[in-house]
């Protein structure tokens, strides 16, 4: 699993809130491996995710004003801004989103445990991309369930649900106690 | 299953869809950011100059294109009233008025507003004095692109599975729904074998990334008349026989 320690720096915030794209650039580097998984999920496509977050990234440059200097939002933030970017790229790129060819297994075939993860991945990609996000956020990227709702602009509880319900289409069988 | 296998399982299926990133993409986007034109003033002038530009264009499109004056879809039926972002009053069971000539090459209907994903949560079919119909309705609006592409023969290759099924007819017409899915909604008949004169067979090929497609096998020349309806959102699809 990904864990991603947001660095608390006020001062490179400051940096980049004047104008100093250096420091910008240093402030998301440790975000831009969550920002490509988020993406190659959401798109399927992994040079269109690359793509996708070089373009969000320019973009919150641009808006950063936005977050007002609040270096804990960032993440959530910036993560709603990759998937925003993702959702405006399937709109104009439909054709590329759909590559599976270019998905390479990660695990080796004939593994048992292999077997499961390529029957989940296939369900996984039978989701929409905006089902599949909430699921990235929670699973893959570790957020907390706030700070997913955050990034989804929902509330806990509607995220919570979203989550659980998503997670049914994958096992109809799970309980509650077995995603959260 | 536990939570943690259940996390695992997850987490081992994102990796084999993402993969790592390049090494070089921190590199990437930080010469992106830097080559980035400055943040407020060009970005301001930016914007007013895309404004502009835009209000431009829209003027030469609603003063200049001739398809103004016809329905909002290709292949509909023209009326009167009818304006480019509106789609025609409904009636629960619409029948084509006096319609030009049908449509017999590819074409695309999009829409202005469109939710995430459209859901399907009907198919039908039905035969009517001079055409034949198929009927795709959605249950939350319109989605943001269908295209219709007419073809020569009736075989068409599944989205996501990348075989070949052959439908009854003599040519084909594929319907490429995108920002649709038809699976949370619909669990009615993917295949309607109909026997009608012109629209011969109708079958789901693909539901896959948040795209649909029908095929469509139907007797003479792939032409069409194709429309939106609304109350409830559905693509309408008429077949000439005569």
């Amino acid at each position: 699993m990904i864990s991603v320690v947001m660095d608390q720096r006020p001062q490179t915030m400051a940096r980049a809130a004047q104008g100093d794209a250096q420091a910008f650039a240093t402030l998301i580097a440790p975000l831009l491996d969550p920002a490509y998984r988020l993406a190659a999920v959401m798109l399927a496509d992994r040079t269109t995710a690359e793509d996708a977050v070089q373009e969000a990234s320019i973009k919150a440059w641009r808006k950063l004003g936005q977050l007002r200097g609040d270096v804990g939002s960032l993440r959530s933030w910036f993560l709603s801004i990759v998937a925003n970017e993702c959702r405006m790229v399937r709109r104009q790129r439909w054709w590329s989103v759909t590559k599976l060819a270019e998905i390479v297994p990660l695990h080796p075939s004939g593994d048992q445990f292999d077997a499961t993860s390529t029957d989940l991945k296939s369900a996984l990609l039978r989701l929409s991309p905006d089902e599949r996000l909430p699921l990235v956020l929670h699973f893959y990227l570790d957020l907390p369930l706030e700070e997913v709702a955050r990034t989804l602009g929902l509330s806990p509880a509607a995220t919570k649900s979203r989550i659980y319900r998503t997670a049914r289409k994958l096992r109809s069988d799970l309980t509650l106690e077995e995603v959260f | 299953m536990t939570r943690e296998d259940f996390r695992r399982e997850l987490g081992d299926a994102f990796d084999a869809i993402s993969g790592s990133p390049d090494p070089a993409l921190s590199d990437r986007v930080r010469s992106a950011l830097v080559e980035a034109p400055e943040r407020r003033g060009p970005v301001w002038i930016g914007a007013l100059a895309a404004a502009v530009i835009a209000v431009i264009l829209v003027g030469v499109l609603v003063l200049g294109n001739p398809l103004n004056r016809g329905p909002q879809v290709p292949g509909g039926q023209p009326t009167p009233s009818a304006t480019p972002t509106q789609a025609p009053p409904v009636s629960p069971n619409p029948s084509p008025t006096a319609s030009p000539l049908p449509i017999c090459s590819a074409s695309a209907i999009t829409a202005n507003q469109s939710p995430q994903t459209a859901f399907i949560d009907d198919v039908r079919t039905g035969t009517h004095a001079g055409f034949d119909r198929i009927t795709i309705q959605f249950q939350n609006g319109q989605p943001p692109t269908i295209e219709l592409r007419p073809q020569t023969g009736t075989t068409f290759t599944r989205d996501g599975i990348g075989d070949k099924v052959t439908l009854a007819g003599k040519n084909g017409i594929l319907v490429i729904i995108k920002g649709a899915d038809a699976h949370t909604a619909y669990s009615g008949s993917t295949d309607f074998k109909t026997g009608y004169a012109g629209l011969a067979e109708a079958r789901q090929v693909g539901d896959f990334e948040a795209i649909v497609q029908w095929a469509l096998g139907v007797n003479g020349t792939p032409c069409y008349h194709a429309y939106i309806l609304d109350n409830p959102t559905r693509l309408v699809i008429d077949i000439p026989t005569t």
